[in-house]
């Protein structure tokens, strides 16, 4: 019997009848009656024909029967079939998903679809025209790319793939950018060539210009690891400009230039080497020329980074609107030089920018070390005071920490791209079992999570079935789900490990992945990508303990304990998959912006509204304590430090502060230094930044500015909130609904 | 003594993390008050013995706290249970200092022995009326330009008002 495969790819066994009875139709519609033996020739003709084929479609059939119907002279049959095969294909591709997925992002019909990354604006036409790429590329990855496993999982809502739109392609996420050798060596951005800076101006210019340069290659953040200590040089080069120009126009003489010179100028006469800014000699026999190129030199310095902070919050070039998600780290560099670009990108985020408004990018983070900038003494401790008073009237820097028990071992003192960085929303790659023991030139390559609250209803006493937590049964599941995991995790390295080196462009055309530039257009980039890491990523540990034992670790001495169990269970589980498959794998506690409401509501519609588990419209990030249960700073603290070991991809804790921070740097401080006493290796303060518009006040604003007592009806308040790690712009336009919630339930810790 | 607010941490009444106790009870009944339901001496609940116990053991074992900060109301119209409560307090949080809110000038404290045996107890008062014509919500820790944060061991050892550098 003739099978014919059907458009969803099934088959069914061969049928005149429906031939003629579709033939009949035709004929209604043109001559107003059916003709049978008209149509039930033509049904013979097309049987007759199609018994020849190979294989057998339906399309393949209807183009039978319109030849038919022409070669027997019913051309307007013909054309009156082919228009009702056109309407019925239309209505199916209208009733299918590829037409929802762009009809969805046309009509605007799903906010939380557009606002799904809180960085971009997806109510604009280049951000709905990235969307659809994106929701079409999902829908590939889902159909035909994923282990089915997997596939399963994710629907399932146990797992979750991040950056899904970008699996098929092969696309890598995120990396730490070695600008000492790119500037040092200049970089071609694909239309042109571009010089080594010879002044900071230029350099920190450049330094935009390859953030941009590199966020294309990727989908995730472009970090810099140790700006400071990368800029330091170009510093040094301003200064010797501006010394040499100064000496030209003053005039100014010294025992050692004058001799031999006759023809007043005197700048050829000493040697680069010779003019640095800790030159005391230079001072003392030049100190009107070094005063000034001193000043010119700070002065241009500060300006830089001022451009530079401009330049990183208005390069909406990536993906359709979105600005780049740009990191500095910096603190380290205690020469003059470093300490100068770490001294104005702090000024410069103080000043904030156009209008004084808190700048959005780039993420700062400082870089703490005992000895280095934590205590009265130490060479940068008025940077670490500046740092803290810049994070208490902007939200940043964060701070990382290089003593942390488990980020000092990496540390060597002559090598400052082993100081601990992160990617800005916490990602953290410092380890590579093929050797590649410090930060740039690498990075996260993707990342799964795990849905941890799920698990724990499934082994739970939450429905009241047991009493005592099936802890057996919990980690028996967890297992199997970290597994299906890690394993997608490694299908897809083999997705990026296949790609040519011309695929990610600049990244390696210009070893910005460390050894691209050794790669041929066509080379397969494997053996430079296993450097970077995969990383398995859970949520929801506050209500997964809630859901198992009736209360969470911020509630119970016990259900704290069983947590660190997890995720000690987890950090080894990744510890012998790195074993197994020869891969950095890393556990991370994950950032979860899309995430945030993704699981709950599957979950919610699985099991309804639990009390503690389901009954919010996000899960807790990570580890962290509930954004919602009342305890103190210093029990926060003390409850998530021990977790952050274990996190070896990154983790972050905050505490929230309800009150002006600004007026009180002292307690900013010392709730930085105790996290870092604590071993917590990242850390961040969240505190109300809200600004008139009006009179510029920043700080709490309620329905009515302290300042000039505008209300919220005349003016519009600016109110920054954190999200992953990064800042966003008014939340309330930019945030999507799971993470609005999350920010009307934080309760302040102070 | 009642009580009508305890903050155990709190980054906005005084320099550094502070806990902050609300006493109950205030006569100055200045115009624009952020808190005149704090006026009445019968405001919120006693405060027990149980109670002060409890407070100063959270405050000695919170390492992130740098003292305790009596607010209200006025502690200085309960001056003699407040005095009792720091003399407590001091001894077992020798670390820790001590704020104070007060309508009250710290001149008009230290005339008169009953109350400034409670200002001596304290390192730093923030003195003086609210006066809503010299409001200025860009100064720290007081509402209006008038108020000082007045630095209790100095301005007795120099016979005059010294106020803290923040």
């Amino acid at each position: 019997m003739l099978q014919v495969m059907k458009r969803d790819g099934s088959l069914t066994e061969f049928d005149m009848s429906r031939i003629v009875r579709a033939v009949n139709k035709a004929f209604r519609a043109v001559k107003g009656s059916a003709e049978d033996d008209v149509s039930v020739r033509i049904g013979q003709q097309v049987t007759d024909r199609v018994a020849e084929a190979e294989s057998l479609t339906v399309e393949y059939i209807q183009d039978c029967v319109i030849q038919a119907l022409r070669e027997s002279q019913y051309g307007e049959v013909a054309d009156a079939y082919s228009q009702y095969r056109d309407a019925r294909d239309l209505e199916r591709i209208r009733r299918g998903e590829l037409y929802k997925i762009s009809s969805d992002v046309i009509g605007a019909a799903n906010p939380d679809l557009l606002r799904e990354n809180a960085n971009l604006n997806g109510e604009s036409f280049s951000g709905k025209m990235s969307r659809i790429g994106s929701e079409y590329a999902k829908w590939i990855a889902n159909r035909f790319v994923l282990p089915s496993e997997l596939y399963k999982a994710v629907k399932d809502g146990y797992v979750y793939v991040h950056d899904l739109d970008q699996y098929a392609l092969g696309t890598t996420n995120c990396i730490f950018i070695p600008f000492d050798r790119l500037l040092a060596k200049g970089f071609n951005t694909g239309n042109g060539s571009v010089r080594p800076p010879q002044s900071i101006m230029t350099a920190m210019a450049l330094v935009a210009i390859i953030f941009q340069s590199q966020q294309n290659s990727q989908f995730g953040g472009v970090s810099a690891n140790k700006i400071d200590w990368d800029l330091a040089p170009y510093v040094g080069k301003s200064f010797r400009r501006h010394f040499r120009k100064g000496l030209l126009y003053l005039g100014e003489t010294s025992g050692k230039a004058h001799e031999g010179s006759a023809d007043g100028s005197l700048a050829h006469l000493l040697e680069d080497g010779e003019l640095y800014i800790d030159n005391m000699s230079l001072k003392a026999a030049y100190p009107r020329t070094y005063a000034y190129a001193y000043e010119e030199t700070v002065h241009e310095t500060k300006q830089a980074a001022e451009s530079l902070i401009h330049n990183l919050n208005t390069m909406s070039s990536r993906a359709g609107g979105q600005i780049p998600f740009t990191s500095l780290n910096y603190g380290m560099c205690t020469s003059t030089e470093g300490r100068l670009v770490t001294r104005a990108l702090l000024d410069a985020t103080i000043d904030g920018l156009g209008r004084g408004e808190t700048p959005i990018f780039p993420q700062h983070i400082f870089q703490c070390k005992q000895g280095v900038n934590q205590a009265e003494g130490e060479p940068n401790y008025d940077l670490f005071l500046k740092a803290v008073e810049c994070s208490s009237r902007r939200l940043y820097p964060n701070f990382v920490n290089v003593d942390a028990s488990f980020n000092l071992p990496y540390y060597q003192p002559d090598d400052p791209d082993t100081i601990i960085a992160t990617m800005g929303c916490r990602t953290r790659t410092i380890s590579d079992r093929f050797g590649r023991n410090r930060l740039s030139g690498k990075g996260n390559l993707s990342f799964n999570t795990i849905n941890l609250v799920r698990l724990g209803m499934e082994s739970g006493i939450v429905f009241g079935k047991r009493t005592e937590p099936d802890l057996e049964g919990f980690f028996r599941q967890l297992d199997r789900y970290m597994n299906i995991a890690v394993e997608g995790l490694v299908h897809r390295f083999e997705i990026q490990a296949k790609q040519p080196a011309k695929a990610s462009d600049f990244m390696m055309r210009e070893g910005v992945w460390e050894g691209g530039d050794s790669l041929g257009p066509d080379d397969q980039v494997r053996e430079l990508i296993k450097h970077g890491t995969l990383a398995l990523g859970f949520i929801g540990l506050a209500e997964c303990l809630k859901a198992l034992t009736g209360k969470h670790h911020g509630e119970d001495e016990g259900s704290h304990r069983l947590g660190l169990e997890m995720i000690s269970r987890m950090r080894r589980f990744c510890d012998e998959m790195s074993d197994k498959y020869n891969l950095n794998i890393s556990l991370f506690a994950t950032p979860a912006e899309g995430l945030s409401g993704k699981f709950t509501a599957v979950d919610q519609a699985e099991y309804g509204s639990i009390p503690g588990v389901t009954d919010k419209e996000y899960y807790t990030n990570s580890f962290h304590v509930p954004v919602y249960y009342k305890l103190s700073a210093f029990e926060k603290i003390k409850l998530e430090a021990p977790f952050h070991k274990l996190c070896n991809a990154g983790a972050i804790s905050y505490v929230e502060l309800d009150g002006n921070a600004r007026m009180n740097t002292a307690a900013f401080k010392r709730i930085v230094q105790f996290a870092l006493e604590e071993d917590i290796g990242y850390f961040s303060v969240n505190h109300p930044l809200d600004r008139c518009p009006s009179c510029h006040y920043e700080g709490i604003i309620g329905s009515a500015c302290p300042g000039c007592g505008a209300g919220e009806q005349e003016v519009h308040f600016q109110r920054l909130r954190r999200v992953t790690g990064y800042l966003t712009g008014n939340y309330t336009e930019r945030f999507n609904s799971a993470k609005q919630a999350e920010v009307r339930d934080r309760v302040k810790h102070l | 003594m009642n009580i009508c607010g305890y903050i155990p941490e709190s980054i906005n009444e005084g320099a550094g993390l502070r806990a902050v106790l609300f006493i109950s009870g205030c006569k100055h009944a200045c115009p624009g008050c952020f808190n005149p339901a704090s006026w009445d001496f019968q405001a919120g609940e006693r405060f027990t013995e149980e109670m002060a116990g409890r407070i100063i053991g959270d405050v000695k074992t919170n390492s992130l706290l740098d003292g305790i900060t009596l607010c209200g109301g006025d502690p200085f119209f309960s001056a003699e249970e407040c005095a009792e409560f720091l003399i407590k307090f001091k001894a077992r949080c020798p670390d820790k200092n001590v704020w104070a809110y007060t309508g009250f000038t710290f001149e008009a404290l230290v005339k008169r022995p009953e109350l400034k045996q409670l200002a001596l107890l304290c390192d730093v008062i923030v003195d003086g009326k609210f006066i809503a014509a010299e409001k200025d919500v860009s100064l720290p820790f007081r509402g209006s330009r008038n108020q000082r944060l007045v630095d209790v061991r100095e301005s007795v050892r120099q016979g005059r008002v010294v106020e803290i550098e923040l």
